[in-house]
């Protein structure tokens, strides 16, 4: 069974769509810039998308509902995804989004506005948007998905994930075709509650460097069309080959030491894809330039997958937290059509505890297997892998 | 494809346990009185003290629903749904961010997240298999029992399923009612073992704003069933605790419904 992907988009600081995506990456420009967050007195750079506006939302009123919807506007997305709910019909359409922070962006204003009595104001009584589900319940009604959905939340690996519990749906039927993404917009909690665990840089990130001292928090919107049987004029030829999903069962906030669940998790995608590590042509790395995650990562990389050449695209957009496993998975599959492999941005030295390749110019090999990390708290770890899909039904690179 | 229940947990108003929630709604046991929260050993009491009410309320019960399986096969993969998550620690957050200092607990902010019930689970247990968490506000205990069932069916099994809410706080309770806190977990497993509380079966329908079903409850019950969003998995559990089959059509979506054929088996 092949999962093929039928249309992608992409928002995040640096681009707003796929088309910008593929010129900022080869012509190296991030989004990154010095925290200017209302409120906000953290000595920090940020991923922040300007253009985002909420206008017209009524009750799902939040900024993430406002970047999903900015991102579902881009290109012919909402045209395509319009186009699969003719084809399959509107129950078989399903629905799996990740997001760390749902709305809670709105929930934070609500506290700044509570009346005398301590209660919420007629504006911010949003029952839709205060919950941890809303991004799910907001895409469904927007775009009048009808079918299946489900709102997947375990941190930073949330939009990663959706790739696997996608391809169960389809496996097992449940639907012919499923809309996944993610989504997760800037606030104070985010900012803030980083800021506490001391993983913020004052800093531009500089992910995989010597020099490097923490992470940016980064805003973005992403969705994928996924479907087993592709539409005629409908297809990228891009296929999910392989997902591996692990739990580290260390810590809920420093990853396991010797990466014992993100090695796990990239096994297990291996596995799946029928593929042997040589076969990765490239890694986007869950690298969110802090100390101990790049470290621990890299260690893996390089035991499991030392031929193939790496990097970590959160210079361009910071860390995205539950919208980094889409925003990535795009960068990475894109990668298997445009051949462009983003460059470690804002790396000037590598640390020299890291034995990886890490891609530093243009040229490389077009490659023909991807694979993407992403990890988050709670020790919840979750790798994808990606290649171009076979034209007959052959068992190469069939997710199994 | 048959699945079964093979173990379950529960928490929650007037019941520590599932025989006790069982006779509850048979109505043949009067409420226990329960404490505040309660506390699973499985945690070690310096994390524990540190753990939310939500991750000791899902943890409790998903060590009830595994006890009788030997260490060794406790190690399944886990689904984690709740349609509030905690609310404790948002308002938490929100009203620190409201204020001038803006300062946040580290240990607050990262068990602010979700998937902390699931952290703390496969922490406290050495889980290295997968773990999900699931948010779908009045819908998140279908969703969470669809994409359980979908794992056991795709990737086999046993699939531990936990479901909880607690209180929502004041400001919040204006628009989420929640008043008692309320958890449960249940063990699915592909195939039928010799010993199981009841098979399922199951098929995602089409169904127009399908309704969560009205059944019998003691007052204290149909009151968390109806406010508690974790609750709503009371309607799966009740045809156990009568020992009668029953088709349970369970809002999933706008346009669909999770049908489920619950058949409780007589114990051996």
């Amino acid at each position: 069974m092949q999962i093929h992907v039928l249309d992608y988009q992409t928002t995040t600081a640096a681009w707003l769509n796929v088309e910008q995506m593929r010129e900022a990456l080869a012509t190296r420009r991030s989004g990154l810039r010095p925290n200017d967050l209302d409120g906000s007195d953290v000595d920090t750079w940020i991923g922040r998308v300007p253009e985002v506006d909420a206008a017209g939302l009524g009750q799902w009123c939040s900024r993430n509902n406002a970047l999903a919807r900015f991102c579902l506007r881009q290109g012919g997305f909402e045209d395509t995804v319009a186009k699969v709910q003719r084809h399959f019909g509107n129950t078989r359409v399903g629905l799996i989004l990740g997001s760390s922070t749902s709305s809670i962006d709105r929930t934070e204003q609500a506290y700044c506005h509570l009346d005398a009595e301590g209660q919420l104001t007629a504006d911010f009584s949003q029952d839709v948007v205060h919950n941890p589900g809303a991004l799910c319940l907001f895409v469904a009604d927007y775009l009048g998905i009808r079918g299946p959905s489900q709102l997947i939340n375990t941190a930073c690996s949330s939009s990663a994930k959706v790739f696997a519990s996608a391809s169960r749906w389809l496996q097992a039927g449940v639907v012919d075709a499923v809309l996944v993404g993610g989504c997760d917009a800037l606030g104070l909690s985010v900012v803030h509650g980083f800021n506490a665990l001391q993983l913020v840089s004052a800093n531009p990130c500089r992910p995989l460097d010597r020099d490097r001292d923490g992470i940016n928090i980064g805003e973005a919107a992403g969705f994928a069309l996924l479907t087993v049987s592709p539409l005629e004029d409908l297809c990228t030829g891009i296929v999910l080959e392989g997902y591996g999903e692990s739990s580290d069962a260390y810590h809920m906030s420093h990853p396991h030491p010797e990466g014992r669940g993100a090695r796990q998790a990239m096994v297990a995608a291996l596995d799946r894809a029928h593929l042997n590590p040589q076969s990765i042509g490239y890694i986007n790395l869950h690298g969110t330039s802090s100390r101990v995650n790049d470290t621990i990562e890299a260690e893996v990389v390089a035991s499991l997958l030392p031929n193939t050449v790496c990097s970590s695209t959160k210079g361009w957009t910071g860390h995205t937290l539950g919208a980094a496993g889409i925003t990535e998975a795009i960068i990475a599959f894109d990668a298997l059509n445009t051949g462009i492999l983003p460059v470690n941005l804002n790396l000037e030295s590598i640390d020299p505890e890291i034995s990886i390749s890490v891609v530093v110019r243009d040229g490389y090999d077009k490659p023909e297997h991807v694979m993407t990390n992403s990890f988050g708290f709670g020790g919840n770890n979750c790798s994808l892998i990606f290649g171009l899909g076979s034209t007959d039904s052959g068992v190469s690179g069939a997710l199994a | 494809m048959i699945f079964s229940i093979s173990g379950i947990g529960a928490w929650g108003p007037g019941f520590t346990d599932w025989p006790q929630l069982s006779a509850l709604m048979r109505g043949e046991q009067d409420s226990a009185a329960t404490a505040e929260a309660p506390k699973p050993a499985v945690i070690p009491s310096n994390e524990r003290r540190r753990a939310p009410l939500s991750a000791k309320l899902a943890v409790e019960v998903c060590s009830q629903a595994t006890a009788h399986y030997p260490a060794s096969e406790r190690q399944m993969s886990c689904v984690f749904a709740s349609g509030l998550g905690d609310t404790e620690l948002t308002e938490y957050m929100c009203r620190e961010l409201a204020g001038e200092k803006k300062q946040l607990s580290p240990t607050k902010f990262h068990n602010s997240v979700h998937n902390a019930p699931a952290g703390y689970w496969t922490i406290a247990t050495g889980c290295s298999r997968p773990a999900n968490a699931v948010a779908g506000l009045y819908r998140s205990v279908s969703q969470g029992l669809l994409e359980a069932l979908v794992q056991c069916q795709t990737e086999g099994g046993p699939v531990l399923l936990a479901v909880y809410d607690t209180p929502a706080t004041q400001t919040l309770s204006s628009l989420y009612p929640c008043h008692s806190p309320f958890a449960a977990a249940v063990v699915i497993t592909p195939s039928t073992p010799d010993a199981c509380e009841a098979t399922l079966q199951w098929e995602v329908e089409p169904g127009e704003d399908t309704q969560w079903p009205e059944f019998f409850l003691p007052d204290l019950l149909m009151s968390c069933y109806k406010t508690n969003i974790a609750a709503r998995l009371l309607a799966v559990l009740a045809p156990l605790s009568q020992g009668k089959s029953a088709i349970l059509r369970l809002p999933l979506s706008v346009g669909t419904c999770l049908r489920l054929q619950v058949t409780p088996q007589p114990i051996s």
